[in-house]
């Protein structure tokens, strides 16, 4: 009776183990599946639901995470600030002309969404609880137009792109997930490369393959530079803001040609996202 | 423990609503910047009060819903919490449980396992960036909430399952003793 028992368990172990390794190879990087949809379809208003009952007290506990950061970001707001202000005038003449340019070239006046790109707004319902996969499950899917490799962005700048879709939500890559790869540009001096991001820490991406002849400073802001040629493109629109400059060592942009950049958009607190859906990716 | 369909309502309803609220509100919050993961706690109860089979069973499920959530490639979550809840189980099948300490320790040793075990699945699928040192710290870290969470967790969990299981895991019920008049 008691070799019967084990014989059962060692088999359902067995199943259980050869079942993970078959799904693993089955469906890694095939993108969802019917199963998934199925679940995803079923679960979803489930976890909307759960995520507007569950706010509250989301809140609360990001409260006190937030008071214990309170303090130490306090000095570097309060340097960042007397900055900020000193750009802000520079840059309300920069706006200005921005604007006489852009009404000369009969372009979008906002440029915060480019052109032939329809916004469709989001909100992120799931995450990924491993600090391996960053990836967020949005509250859209192919019902409201979504496709997979779509931008995405939240009101602060690119924060990656879709993965997968189902009928009512989508899976996000975030660009600091370790498969994230975006050709960006250093503006306005215009030294492109390839943004990394380093695992685990999604405060800190990394600048890759730049010209090692030419020297960025800390503080540039980095745009996504949307090249296109010979009939591929890149997957972001150009200029949407990524992040900027926080460390720019000579001696990294000269052995490694590569530099650290902060994302402006603050990777672990995501809430309303915007997908950039249709646009003319070939 | 004994399996009748009343439990195995209680047990699917545990697996979702663990998933559903891993994703809903653990995934959400940060403390000092590191999201709590109480997966591997779930599975670490289940398979203390369920023994190996029912915490492999309950992994695997658990691994393969948040898998199918996340719309991510399937197996990889299951293989890990599979393996974590089989272990818990294995524990209470070898040893005793003598103190009040063991779920919450065992929560704290297994959640790192199961951090590790997905860091390897994903090293062992290819990671195409470079890995931060503050990969160490986010799997301490969840270790650490695990312990205290797996405390609620595991007593929340023996609650549920009570009526199937065949002998209290922690300590024997006291009985009342009779009062005796005039004593």
């Amino acid at each position: 009776m008691y070799r019967k028992q084990v014989r059962r368990r060692r088999a359902v172990l067995a199943l259980l183990v050869i079942g993970s390794f078959a799904l693993l190879t089955v469906t890694y990087g095939q993108g969802s599946d019917g199963m998934q949809r199925g679940v995803s379809t079923v679960f979803s208003p489930i976890l909307s639901v759960a995520d507007g009952a569950l706010k509250p007290a989301r809140d609360l506990v990001n409260w006190f995470d937030e008071t214990f950061d309170a303090k130490g970001r306090n000095e570097r707001l309060h340097e960042e600030l007397k900055t900020t202000r000193e750009q802000a005038v520079g840059a309300q003449a920069a706006l200005a002309e921005n604007a006489e340019l852009r009404k000369l070239l009969d372009l979008d006046r906002s440029g915060a969404i480019p052109s032939g790109y329809e916004p469709v707004t989001g909100r992120v319902i799931a995450r990924s609880p491993t600090v391996w996969f960053a990836d967020v499950t949005i509250d859209v899917g192919s019902g409201d137009g979504v496709e997979v490799d779509d931008p995405v962005v939240n009101g602060d700048g690119l924060i990656g792109k879709v993965a997968a879709v189902t009928g009512g939500s989508a899976r996000v890559t975030l660009i600091a997930d370790h498969s994230s790869a975006v050709s960006a540009k250093i503006v306005p001096s215009g030294i492109q490369g390839v943004m990394k991001p380093s695992v685990g820490d999604p405060g800190d991406l990394i600048l890759d393959f730049l010209d090692s002849e030419k020297r960025v400073g800390k503080g540039q802001s980095v745009v996504t530079s949307g090249w296109r040629g010979q009939g591929i493109e890149s997957e972001y629109p150009p200029n949407l803001p990524i992040g900027e400059v926080v460390e720019a060592s000579l001696l990294e942009q000269e052995a490694q040609q590569q530099v650290h950049i902060r994302p402006f958009a603050d990777l672990r607190e995501l809430d309303l996202v915007q997908v950039l859906t249709g646009g003319s990716r070939g | 423990m004994i399996l009748t369909p009343n439990i195995l309502a209680r047990l699917v309803a545990i697996v979702v609503g663990g998933v559903i609220l891993q994703l809903s509100f653990f995934s959400q919050v940060a403390l000092f910047h590191v999201v709590p993961d109480v997966l591997p706690a779930l599975a670490v109860a289940l398979g203390l009060l369920g023994g190996s089979l029912t915490g492999a069973v309950c992994g695997f499920s658990v691994g393969l819903l948040l898998d199918c959530l996340l719309i991510a490639p399937l197996g990889g979550g299951s293989l890990v919490l599979l393996a974590t809840g089989y272990l818990a189980g294995l524990f209470r099948e070898r040893f005793e449980i003598h103190s009040a300490l063991v779920p919450p320790l065992l929560c704290l040793a297994l959640t790192l396992f199961a951090e590790l075990g997905f860091g390897a699945v994903q090293l062992m699928l290819g990671v195409d960036a470079p890995v931060s040192a503050l990969v160490i710290r986010d799997m301490l870290l969840k270790a650490i909430f695990a312990f205290f969470l797996g405390w609620a967790i595991y007593v929340g969990v023996r609650r549920a399952l009570r009526p199937a299981l065949v002998e209290e895991p922690m300590t024997a019920r006291r009985r009342r003793r009779p009062t005796v008049l005039g004593a």
